[in-house]
């Protein structure tokens, strides 16, 4: 049996954990192909207009696998975080896919650890495995394979790799002195055709990045404590965790920091809100810089505005100016 | 302590028996007007979604009429309603503005700020029968101004004048303002229903049936969403609202009281999509496939831009129409909305149901195949 798995969304974060659980359990796995022109365009036509651009990017890789494969891999993770949830999009996006493709064979099994934490977990992927064998201790040890390897993939990212060294084996880049931290979004930061190699222009302006994806879990959580309520997005927390982070170590090569956002994300517009006004409150001012893509975006506007961010970070730094305080007109 | 609370249609109305009673002093915001969405749109997140804008231009102008307290709810998601609160208060705090406030969460996220804040909200130490005849007095007039909006929009199709039908119901919502007892309210509903029963009507009874669903606060803020529901009715059609606020506290605190409806929708929506997605998207599917069920002629669907719930109700919605036959006329409401274009979509909607009708009557395939073809 041959179960195609999309390049989109959750993809870069548990493609290794999936594939290895696929695979042991004697499932011929494919990924869709690096997303191109042809691709978006799919996803373009056959998204609903106004969902966000990862969502669409996800159906056009979705399309890309129609006719190819058995089966859809694109299990329901409602929440892999105790009391927190994924984006609604997430969680309904079985069934966009089933409706807008009308397609049946989706393996869209629930995992929802809002609830009941590791249980709800194990209950996903036992569903899952039940498909493919009737022995449960295979699933099991199919499992812990898959979460072994996934955790190896985390401590990969964790060191400064980025999902695409990992996955499709690009070469890394050199790492620089100077540092930014870019906030976003796995699925953003990760698909370099979406976000315009944005990873590699900062890296040609003299920066190398920093990723919520390289910040150990404990630390983001403890940073979060900031806040009197944290938002209840798992991936959301994750990026104002880093966020916080970077604001309380005033480490000195870390020198600004720059989000990327989809337009239509629904987390990131509130979240992104929270990152900045704390920023701004912080007494380091750091220069923060919202860059938003969607399928419009031309990659002209996105170098300069960039390379204008350097410029300025260039020039606080210059002139010690990081510590002017910014005033609060609305 | 002078608090203030967000609009929701006629909330304010049952919120102003219950404070008193309480012995909070209120200020309720002034009426959503373009100033107020001015307000929210210029302080807000760009991209948040519009319910947040607007409940933010209702706080800041109840602010500068003296409110030194802003009640609030709170949620567990994955909707953005339930971090509303947090965001306003950052925002209102980074503004400068000296208020308190009290944010109503779950539970979930501290046991102790949950009975703080419903302490606060509830007014101090107060003795529980009192609080639960103040509870069951708005929670009747709540309801009450419900039906009332339920009876606007049935029967703007059908009186003579709609304008009297207007002038009844906005008298007895003014005359609720000053119930204070059960019995005074009875009293209310029945000299209503006369009043409205009295009315000359028209005598049509093949008008056309429209359902709406959607997101709370957009599909029945009718100052926000260019009262469509009047529009459609002015049209000549029967308008159904699945959206109320009754409904959703009492969704709330699911699952004992939910309603025998809203069970029925969830069920419905099941083939379509499997679990809740967060706010009102699987009602909306639900709801829009009991519509079809009961044979009305179409479904408006109205959300804020950018919804997250409601993109995907809009998504499998799409699935639905192409299922059941069913005209959907979707309309995003944010703060660059224009009317013109609003009036002219849910105009030529209308004439796309009148045409099917007529086609149909005219036992012509109706599934989009004309008589040329």
């Amino acid at each position: 049996m041959r179960v195609g798995i999309p390049r989109g969304l959750l993809f870069y974060r548990f493609f290794i954990l999936w594939k290895t659980f696929l695979e042991e359990l004697g499932v011929e796995v494919v990924a869709s192909p690096p997303s191109n022109k042809a691709i978006i365009q799919h996803g373009l036509i056959y998204g609903v207009e106004e969902i966000c651009f990862p969502v669409k990017v996800f159906l056009g890789h979705t399309y890309a696998l129609l006719g190819k494969v058995d089966a859809l891999f694109i299990p329901r993770i409602v929440s892999f975080h105790k009391r927190e949830y994924n984006c609604p999009k997430i969680l309904g996006l079985p069934d966009l896919v089933r409706n807008i493709f009308k397609v049946d064979n989706v393996i869209d099994d629930e995992v929802n650890m809002r609830d009941r934490g590791i249980r709800g977990w194990w209950e996903g992927f036992l569903q899952i495995g039940r498909r493919f064998t009737s022995n449960e201790r295979k699933i099991a040890q199919a499992l812990h394979k898959a979460e072994k390897a996934h955790q190896a993939y985390r401590e990969k990212l964790r060191e400064g790799y980025l999902p695409e060294n990992l996955i499709d084996g690009r070469p890394p880049l050199s790492p620089r002195e100077k540092k930014v931290v870019l906030l976003g979004h796995t699925y953003l930061l990760s698909d370099s055709y979406i976000n315009m190699n944005i990873v590699r222009k900062i890296h040609d302006l003299g920066y190398s990045v920093i990723t919520p994806d390289m910040v150990p879990e404990t630390q983001t959580r403890k940073a979060l404590q900031k806040l009197p309520k944290a938002s209840f997005w798992t991936i959301s927390n994750e990026i104002v965790g880093t966020a916080f982070t970077f604001l309380e170590e005033q480490d000195s090569k870390v020198r600004g920091f720059v989000h990327l956002v989809s337009f239509e994300c629904g987390p990131d517009s509130l979240v992104g809100e929270v990152v900045e006004r704390y920023i701004k409150r912080s007494n380091r001012s750091f220069p923060y810089l919202r860059l938003e893509i969607d399928e419009h975006t031309g990659e002209a506007g996105l170098v300069t505005r960039l390379e204008a961010f350097v410029d300025m970070m260039e020039w606080r730094n210059a002139h010690h100016a990081g510590y002017i305080p910014t005033s609060f007109a609305p | 302590m002078r608090a203030t609370f967000p609009h929701l249609l006629h909330l304010d109305i049952a919120l102003g028996i219950l404070y008193p009673t309480l012995g909070i002093e209120i200020v309720p915001p002034p009426p959503i007007t373009q100033k107020t969405i001015e307000i929210g749109v210029k302080l807000a997140p760009q991209n948040a979604c519009f319910p947040l804008k607007v409940t933010l231009g209702n706080f800041i102008e109840a602010i500068e009429k003296g409110a030194d307290t802003i009640f609030m709810v709170g949620g567990v998601g994955p909707c953005r309603f339930g971090y509303y609160g947090q965001m306003q208060r950052l925002i209102i705090e980074d503004l400068g503005y000296k208020v308190r406030f009290v944010l109503l969460d779950h539970p979930r996220y501290g046991i102790r700020p949950f009975l703080d804040a419903l302490r606060t909200m509830a007014g101090g130490r107060i003795s529980l029968p009192r609080i639960i005849k103040a509870v069951r007095l708005s929670w009747g007039v709540l309801r009450f101004t419900e039906e009332l909006e339920a009876q606007r929009r049935a029967l703007r199709c059908q009186v003579e004048n709609p304008q009297n039908l207007d002038q009844v119901i906005d008298q007895t919502l003014e005359a609720l303002r000053s119930v204070a007892s059960l019995e005074e309210l009875e009293a209310l509903k029945k000299r209503a229903a006369e009043e409205i029963a009295s009315l000359p009507r028209n005598g049509r009874k093949d008008f056309l049936r429209v359902g709406i669903v959607g997101e709370v606060y957009i599909a029945q803020e009718t100052r926000v969403n260019f009262n469509v529901e009047r529009l459609l009715g002015d049209l000549g059609v029967y308008v159904h609202n699945s959206v109320s606020t009754v409904e959703y506290i009492l969704h709330t605190l699911r699952p004992i009281t939910r309603s025998k409806e809203k069970i029925e929708a969830w069920k419905l929506a099941k083939p379509y999509l499997k679990r809740f997605v967060g706010g009102e998207g699987i009602d909306s599917v639900g709801s829009a496939i009991r519509y079809a069920r009961e044979g009305f002629d179409g479904v408006v669907h109205l959300y804020p831009f950018t919804c997250m719930p409601e993109i995907v109700a809009k998504g499998v919605l799409q699935a639905v129409s192409r299922d059941f036959d069913l005209p959907i006329l979707h309309l995003a409401i944010d703060e660059h909305s224009g009317e013109a274009g609003l009036v002219t979509r849910v105009e030529a909607f209308v004439d796309v149901l009148e045409r099917r009708r007529w086609e149909r009557k005219r036992r012509l395939e109706h599934d989009g195949a004309f008589p040329w073809r």
